[in-house]
């Protein structure tokens, strides 16, 4: 029973990590807060259902397919709107300026999927595995695969990876970074979209396992900011940590006190956390905290 | 040495004011290959704006900046670098939670030959056996004196053949800073030409070839630094008086 909730509280953590990995990055290098990623999120779950409805493509094929052009769209995103705004105003303005662009893409998901709920379902969909007596959907184990793995590429690219390398040093000392020969711009607007690009992967785990709709969109930007709040700036550890705490804290709540009762959880948790280690558990990756 | 024969650097009549607040008004000068110029002033005088716009990470509001023959005035960073332009800026500005290395690769960032980044590298350990020693270590958790080794390699590692260095002695315990600039003198002498911005002017003074002095984004004198050293009358521009 409560191994089940626990199971299931993993797998809903992993989505929570893996939407607020893109998040947490641009946060963490730009200062940008994206209030479109929840968007981002819904347009990767959006392209995953038409792939699937109208072509047949498998969801995890689709997969890389779908980080490519959002990878593209983030890059184009921060290389216009977001570097203009914060440009000619400032990074309050940017905030602004997403979160109108948040609200347009709602409604043009609205007018192109109308608002009903859609979900992702692959022939697999009802399949499942059982351990014991925890069940779960095999859907759910891919979304939690999908989530551990490509938290893991993103920590081992940051970390190893040349491009890796000048991000981190962008994110630490710009100017310095600037000063070796890093076109900042170019760099941003990379980061811009690999933030991106997991926000659509997160957009394909999350359709495989629950139902989505246009104004989910607030929800996924919401609850990216409690899990860099709970984990830590800038880093896929900060976010899986985060995620992984706040998915489980979500299904135990649910269980044990009521199932009106998660959202209320989820922000005493961070009311707490802003109290207690406002830098989150594991700190802000890039500034050092103290 | 060829002062004034070849110009690598040729800067002319350079102004930038920040919203309004004139830093730079009429600042001109040249560095020919091979040389070490010093570039003096008192606080303020509009010296770190005036490399800052040579290294390109500020574009200037008026006059020119040739170097390698080519017109660069408008040029970016990641357009100078390239070109063999490096600033190590005032204040050091290392990468806290990077290592030695990484710092180091971080300045090899245009260097796309990985042969040649490692040849650079070893180099740069021969030079600084210090940085050898704490390659691992954290840039923030550095000593003042080890970051400055580490800003002065880390803008080395492009291989410039115009070195900018801005207040490389601000902090530095007196035995470091003479270190210091015995450590310029052969990095000169591998053949780098060097921009030296200094409060420093004595040691400045001392080890350069040619120096301007800029009184309130002016230069207003340039001369041999032999004949600058001994003059009492330049005393006053540091002073601001």
């Amino acid at each position: 029973m409560t191994l089940q909730t626990l199971v299931d509280g993993l797998v809903l953590g992993g989505l929570f990590s893996l939407a607020a990995v893109g998040f947490s990055l641009l946060f963490g290098v730009l200062g940008v807060v994206n209030l479109a990623h929840g968007a981002f999120v819904l347009i990767g779950g959006y392209a995953a259902w038409t792939l699937l409805d109208r072509f047949g493509i498998d969801p995890l094929l689709a997969l890389p397919l779908i980080m490519l052009g959002m990878f593209c769209l983030g890059y184009a995103f921060q290389r216009t709107v977001i570097q203009w705004a914060t440009k000619r105003a400032s990074l309050l303005a940017s905030m602004l300026l997403t979160f109108g662009f948040a609200l347009m893409i709602r409604n043009a998901l609205v007018l192109v999927y109308s608002p009903d709920f859609k979900s992702v379902t692959p022939s697999y969909a009802f399949d499942s595995l059982s351990f014991g007596e925890v069940t779960v959907g095999l859907t759910r184990v891919a979304a939690l695969l999908v989530s551990v793995v490509l938290l893991a590429l993103l920590a081992a690219m940051l970390r190893f990876t040349s491009l890796g390398r000048t991000i981190r040093a962008t994110a630490q000392q710009e100017q310095a970074a600037a000063l070796c020969g890093v076109n900042i711009r170019h760099v941003f607007a990379l980061t811009a979209g690999v933030s991106a690009a997991f926000a659509g992967a997160a957009g394909v785990a999350i359709g495989l396992v629950m139902p989505f709709s246009p104004p989910d969109e607030t929800l996924w930007t919401i609850n990216a900011f409690v899990v860099v709040t709970l984990g830590g700036i800038g880093s896929p550890a900060g976010a899986l940590v985060g995620g992984l705490i706040l998915g489980v804290i979500n299904t135990m709540t649910a269980e044990l006190v009521g199932a009106a009762f998660p959202n209320a959880m989820m922000f005493l948790l961070l009311v707490l956390m802003l109290v207690v280690r406002p830098a989150g558990l594991l700190g802000n990756s890039f500034k050092g905290s103290r | 040495m060829a002062h004034g024969l070849t110009r690598m650097l040729d800067v002319k009549g350079l102004s930038y004011a920040y919203a309004g607040a004139v830093a730079v008004s009429d600042v001109s000068l040249t560095v020919g290959p091979g040389e070490i110029v010093a570039l003096l002033g008192a606080n303020g005088a509009g010296k770190s704006t005036t490399v800052r716009m040579i290294a390109g990470a500020m574009t200037p509001q008026g006059g020119t900046i040739r170097f390698g023959g080519r017109d660069v005035t408008r040029a970016e960073c990641h357009e100078m670098v390239p070109l063999g332009v490096a600033l190590c800026p005032e204040g050091r500005l290392i990468m806290p939670q990077m290592t030695v290395m990484e710092n180091l690769l971080m300045g090899a960032y245009t260097q796309r030959d990985l042969a040649k980044r490692q040849e650079t590298l070893a180099e740069m350990f021969a030079f600084f056996p210090r940085l050898a020693e704490r390659r691992e270590q954290l840039g923030g958790l550095m000593s003042g004196g080890e970051q400055q080794m580490l800003a002065i390699a880390r803008a080395l590692m492009s291989r410039p053949g115009l070195l900018i260095l801005d207040e490389p002695s601000l902090g530095l315990a007196p035995k470091l800073v003479a270190e210091l600039f015995q450590l310029l003198r052969k990095v000169n002498e591998a053949g780098t030409a060097i921009l030296l911005v200094e409060q420093n002017a004595r040691q400045a003074l001392r080890i350069s070839h040619r120096a301007y002095v800029l009184e309130k984004g002016r230069t207003v004198r340039s001369d041999l630094s032999s004949n600058l050293i001994d003059d009492d009358s330049i005393r006053s521009a540091f002073l601001g008086v």
